[in-house]
């Protein structure tokens, strides 16, 4: 590698620079901190993701190839990367209260966290098998961490566990895979994998291979049958985290998921079937496992399970549609989905934990503003007009019957209808229900800032899509 | 193009809402609250007033694009059939609003903000001119809708609005598809005059009908997908009601004006005694039920779905009688059920009870409001000198024409009515004063005579001199009809 290649692969890769150069210096001061500055500690770290955020706009100008063919920055890693500063700051924001609560007071948390956003921005921009891995391990390790951080309860605990195990037993998956890969190409790289097979793209081997592959990555998504971890995770894990991880991580997964499931090789191999059935798998098993959950948290997880199997129906549909539907579908999901969280955290205060549905009984009695945009985060999941979340699964339904797919967007509606009815059912006990007792919601200013915010972008993308929708649309790779 | 009316007319109502957000007092809110439909009932007066029933053409368009990546536009018109439902659903606004008036006691704001968000979606169904707007008004209805029906209902409200929620939503989910296929099939473009323009293979639109039916059968409600609708009316709120079967009910019938008919012509005629039959059995099964029924709500709520039946008999008639009835039975309709709805309402608030046996003799406790429901109750069952005569008589003119079977049936629907309505009206309004002595029954107040009386008098004016409101219907129905055959006999 030549000095100017070098300084060109670093200019692309300055914003993961910059996150992990910040991420090691807030892991320094934060020893010097005292407790009970956690002001600081989310500043610096927002300043930290806001300096990222510039740089990577700043260097968006053109299409970077970095690290001899291992790293890229083009248009379709910054929306991505957009997703994931978005996500990361929104979380950072609701955590200033929750921290104080729960007492997490360390340091290490912040730092977790931004490694984590840096995991996921090389995993947007990986475009070789084993950056994709590095990214990948950087990202699950820091949430493996987090998810356990609340160390003296035994439920964090053991969500943590659960997810290290199994997430490294999928990460050992994809592995496999990937040397597979390299054994019958002799490349780990994306784009050379299908300029070295000159015979059948369905030789038994590189089937094998692609299996392990898409196995390893559906994992991250919470794809059935690889859900099992999640669940638990989320609900064991700071509420702040889990939203976090249901936004950041899982985007990053099917920037991930795009790129390879995409690449000519893999799609020659009909990876679509596979897909199409793990989606409809997903979706059905997301949307009818929470009906009967009595969990707020838990509720949320199985929702984020039924939401992965549409957005891989976008996946499935392929193509330049497909491809941006997916993308809006994440950037619409992480405003929906980081907002009724937002509220979920909101609601922890003093003893209550505002975990179970029932808690919420009455909500719009005593708190009818906090109820409201609830009621708009719930639609907006359920996928009501004329929230973001509608468009967002039209959007999908259009790239699938543009395909030809018409029987999986019948299939994807369906289920559609089945996951409307949990949402409906927390807006009734919201709204129907008689108040049991006073609700005293952190009501601090950075909350209402950061639900007012997702508010927003919920019932914004929904009434003037054009924009996002160009946006996405514009960003597609290849196209 | 002067004033964007119709975009006036659609969102006048949210705007109140959103002025109603910052009122505390109830009073005043009631009263701006009033004061918005009556301003939107002011502005759909004056756009009928420079209405011309001289063309199909639609009237006060706008155009504005809004996803072009999607080809989807902001695009508001009124033609002859969509103005009539406008000024009902106006209409019915302001009467929702009176019949609110002291039966909503609690989180009064809340309540009338889902009314006027609901009305603007209602007239936005009406006005829309892209598909995918049209989706969004349709669809965005069920959360104000849901609330109505859940937050202030009676008993079983919980029950009644997840069914109402959930029936609905699964009825237009397949719409949308119906609607994505239908875009790819035609240059994609959510344009609806230029998917009515389109000449579509009879295999596709064989599918699309059956995915339009669906909703369109959910909302109508038709025969096998009914369930939902007498629970809804029974646990609604009077105000609930009132826009169920004045206005929600009848964008089931429009979908089918608007889409199924000149969009799918072929298959429309194809399955024509598909839906005449069903028809007749809604006819017939929703009088049947409306005859056992021991709830006032309940028996209303029953009548309707006889009564849709008519309307859609007369829209798959295909003919020109049977769709102008038709047209003029989906208003009819929305005044008369609404009036009894109504009624209900205002005899509810003052007993607290809708079993038809705990009444008798209504008439001398209560003289005028009795006349009254002695005027609608006529009306319901088709009177002659009433709004429904005429609709019903060119309905079954127009059924007769296309199947004496299906005529036979719509006209023993019309004998069931009577015997369900007159027993009604006997046992309530007539007999021993029981009455008076179970309740203390006061008569008609000012505030409920406003509420009154306009429906009253259409109901008398449609009945005796109907030409202005069939001219408004005619040319836009003839030409309808053109469509429908003219494509046809092209093949």
């Amino acid at each position: 590698m030549t000095a100017a290649a070098l300084f060109q692969s670093i200019l692309a890769s300055l914003p993961e620079i910059v996150v992990v150069t910040g991420a090691c210096i807030l892991l320094i001061l934060g020893q010097l901190v005292r407790k009970g500055q956690g002001d600081f500690l989310v500043s610096a770290s927002v300043a930290v993701v806001l300096v990222a955020a510039a740089m990577t706009f700043m260097l968006a100008g053109e299409v970077r190839p970095a690290y001899t063919g291992m790293f890229i920055a083009d248009r379709f890693s910054i929306f991505f990367k957009a997703v994931f500063y978005l996500a990361t700051v929104l979380t950072l924001l609701l955590s200033r209260k929750y921290a104080d609560i729960e007492g997490i007071g360390n340091s290490e948390y912040y730092v977790l966290l931004l490694l984590a956003l840096s995991g996921m921005m090389i995993m947007a921009s990986a475009s070789d098998l084993l950056s994709i891995y590095v990214g990948l391990e950087l990202t699950v390790l820091c949430t493996y961490v987090l998810t356990g951080f609340l160390r003296t309860q035994r439920r964090s605990n053991e969500a943590a566990l659960k997810y290290v195990i199994l997430g490294s037993v999928s990460t050992g998956i994809f592995l496999y895979g990937v040397s597979l890969v390299y054994g019958l190409t002799g490349t780990t790289q994306l784009d050379g994998m299908a300029a070295a097979v000159t015979g059948d793209p369905r030789d038994p081997g590189l089937l094998l291979a692609v299996v392990f592959i898409v196995a390893g990555l559906v994992f991250k998504v919470g794809a059935v049958p690889f859900h099992m971890w999640l669940p638990d995770a989320y609900e064991g894990a700071p509420t702040t985290i889990t939203a976090f991880m249901s936004v950041g991580p899982k985007a990053a997964g099917f920037a991930v998921i795009l790129r390879v499931f995409l690449n000519p090789l893999v799609a020659a191999s009909n990876v679509w079937i596979i897909v199409a059935v793990i989606a409809v798998a997903t979706m059905a098993l997301g949307s009818f496992v929470a009906l009967v959950q009595d969990n707020f948290k838990r509720l949320l997880a199985y929702s984020s399970i039924a939401h992965a199997g549409f957005a891989l129906f976008g996946v499935v549909a392929g193509g330049t549609d497909g491809i941006a539907s997916v993308m809006l579908y994440l950037l619409i999901y992480s405003f929906m989905n980081i907002g009724i969280f937002g509220t979920v955290i909101m609601m922890r205060n003093d003893d209550f934990s505002g975990e179970v549905i029932e808690d919420y009984a009455g909500l719009a009695k005593q708190h009818p503003g906090l109820a409201l945009v609830m009621l708009l985060f719930l639609f907006s999941l359920a996928g009501i007009p004329p929230t973001a979340g509608f468009f967002a699964k039209f959007y999908v339904l259009v790239a699938l019957v543009e395909r030809g797919f018409v029987m999986l967007a019948v299939i994807a509606v369906l289920l559609s209808v089945v996951a409307a009815y949990f949402y409906i059912r927390i807006a009734m006990v919201i709204y129907m229900r008689e108040p049991k007792r006073a609700f005293t919601p952190a009501l601090t200013p950075l909350l209402r800032a950061t639900l007012a915010f997702t508010a927003a972008g919920t019932i914004g993308i929904g009434l003037f899509p054009a924009w996002f929708l160009r946006l996405a649309q514009h960003s597609v790779f290849g196209g | 193009m002067g004033l964007p009316l119709l975009s006036l007319i659609v969102f006048a109502p949210t705007a109140g809402a959103a002025v109603l957000m910052f009122l505390r007092s109830d009073n005043a809110i009631r009263w701006t609250a009033l004061a918005t439909t009556v301003l939107d009932l002011a502005l759909c007066i004056a756009m009928l007033a420079s209405f011309d029933t001289t063309t199909h053409v639609t009237q006060f368009t706008e155009r504005h694009s809004w996803v072009p990546a999607l080809g989807i536009s902001y695009a508001l018109g009124v033609d002859g059939i969509s103005a009539l439902f406008v000024f009902l659903t106006a209409l019915l606004g302001s009467v929702c609003v009176l019949a609110s008036w002291a039966a909503i006691n609690r989180k009064v704001k809340e309540f009338m903000v889902s009314l006027l968000v609901m009305q603007a979606l209602m007239l936005g169904v009406f006005c829309a001119l892209d598909l995918f707007l049209f989706y969004v008004f349709w669809e965005a209805m069920l959360i104000p809708m849901y609330l109505i029906i859940g937050v202030w209902g009676g008993e079983g409200r919980v029950y009644a609005a997840f069914k109402f929620f959930l029936y609905t939503l699964a009825g237009s989910v397949l719409f949308l598809i119906g609607v994505i296929v239908l875009y790819f099939n035609s240059g994609r473009t959510f344009d609806i005059l230029a998917l009515t323009a389109q000449n579509l293979p009879f295999p596709i639109q064989s599918w699309l009908f059956f995915a339009f039916l669906v909703a369109f059968a959910v909302k109508v409600p038709m025969v096998p997908v009914h369930t939902w609708l007498p629970d809804a009316h029974v646990q609604a709120p009077t105000a609930g009601s009132i826009i169920l079967a004045g206005v929600l009910l009848k964008m089931g019938a429009y979908g089918f004006l608007r889409f199924s008919l000149p969009m799918l012509p072929e298959a429309s005629a194809y399955y024509s005694p598909l839906m005449l039959a069903l028809s007749a059995l809604a006819i017939v099964y929703g009088g049947l039920l409306a005859l056992a029924q021991d709830d006032l709500k309940k028996l209303v709520a029953y009548s309707s779905i006889s009564h849709m039946g008519f309307v859609t008999l007369g829209i798959f008639a295909l003919n020109l009688r049977g769709l102008e009835g038709a047209i003029l039975q989906m208003f009819n309709h929305g005044v008369t059920t609404g009036a009894l709805f109504l009624f209900v309402g205002l005899i509810y608030e003052r007993t607290h009870t809708r079993s038809i046996a705990d009444y008798g003799g209504l008439m001398k406790a209560a003289p005028v409001f009795s006349a009254f429901l002695a005027l609608f109750t006529l009306s319901s069952m088709a009177l002659p000198g009433t709004n429904s005569f005429v609709g019903e008589l060119l309905v079954l003119s127009g059924g007769f024409a296309a199947n004496l079977a299906v005529g036979a049936a719509a006209v023993l629907g019309a004998l069931l009515s009577a015997a369900y309505l007159l027993g009604m009206y006997g046992k309530v309004a007539l007999g021993p004063a029981s009455v008076g002595a179970l309740f203390k029954i006061r008569d008609v107040n000012a505030r409920e005579m406003v509420a009154i009386l306009p429906l009253a008098l259409l109901v008398l004016w449609l009945g005796l001199y109907p030409k202005p409101f069939l001219g408004i219907i005619d040319t836009s129905a003839k030409h309808l009809m053109v469509q429908m055959h003219g494509k046809e006999s092209g093949q």
